[in-house]
């Protein structure tokens, strides 16, 4: 999932540096995004015991 | 004798000059940005190669943050230097990275806690001037969610204007391949780390392809 996220990543990146159009750039982003928010969930597994 | 309109033209001159100085400095502070957050990156992968400290997931997570931070921060300057950017791309592209240093900011409160919460543990990896790599990273992220917000709060009147044909247009345009660069060995990295696994291991140690495909290095 790292690779895939890391691809997407330079994806969005070479096609921003490019000059492609707004909508690719801000899907690939959005993809990149969610699939980082993704990972983070997935390897969150347990709630922190601390009290404040 | 010096009539109202003279005074009016001077003082439309003197505002030009000064929007286009504050243009100037909003490109440069973009493109500092970009820097700033290509010099954290290459310091992590320093950490990682020269001081064999294996990045763990979080830490991971924490880069990608920062890339998605700072790939609308090169895509402005992209713009810029192809005199394209709008006030509205430009606004677009602030609150991109705004979005992305906040979750980038989740990302590092969640580790850091994570090794608070455990009252024997020392932290993850070595510490950088008496602070913890996420520790560093949470405090990049803050600083861009304010500087983002202070370029937003400025773009009613100051978008940024690349430089004029030149060795400082070259440097902007370095600085762009540069980070380019980075994400690219990033991607060599995590393809070494991770190897022909779905996820990183929670305390990675070695180079998992390397093992995977038989050489048993580390």
């Amino acid at each position: 999932m790292d690779i895939v996220i890391m691809i997407v990543l330079m994806a969005t990146a070479f096609c921003a540096w490019r000059g492609l159009s707004r909508r690719v750039v801000m899907t690939l982003w959005v993809l990149g995004l969610v699939a980082m928010l993704g990972l983070f969930k997935y390897h969150v597994t347990s709630p922190l015991h601390l009290n404040f | 004798m010096t009539t109202t309109t003279d005074i009016d033209a001077t003082v439309a001159i003197e505002s030009s000059d000064l929007s286009i100085t504050w243009s100037r400095i909003a490109f440069w502070g973009i493109v500092l940005f970009v820097v700033g957050y290509c010099g954290v990156l290459l310091a992590a992968m320093g950490v990682q190669i020269f001081g064999n400290e294996k990045p763990c997931p979080l830490c991971m997570l924490q880069r990608y943050a920062m890339i998605l931070a700072t790939i609308p921060a090169m895509w402005i300057v992209a713009d810029a230097l192809r005199a394209k950017l709008t006030r509205a791309r430009y606004a677009s592209a602030l609150g991109m990275s705004i979005v992305a240093a906040t979750c980038g900011a989740f990302e590092s409160t969640r580790q850091i806690l994570l090794h608070i919460a455990s009252p024997t543990d020392r932290g993850y990896g070595s510490a950088v001037i008496g602070l913890h790599l996420y520790t560093w990273a949470l405090i990049t992220f803050i600083v861009v969610i304010l500087f983002c917000g202070v370029a937003l709060m400025c773009s009613v009147s100051v978008i940024p204007v690349a430089p004029g044909p030149g060795a400082l247009r070259t440097m902007a345009r370095a600085v762009e391949i540069g980070f380019l660069v980075v994400i690219a060995i990033n991607v060599v990295l995590i393809v070494l780390l991770e190897g022909l696994s779905w996820v990183l291991p929670d305390d990675p140690t070695r180079y998992k392809l390397i093992n995977d495909l038989g050489f048993g290095l580390h």
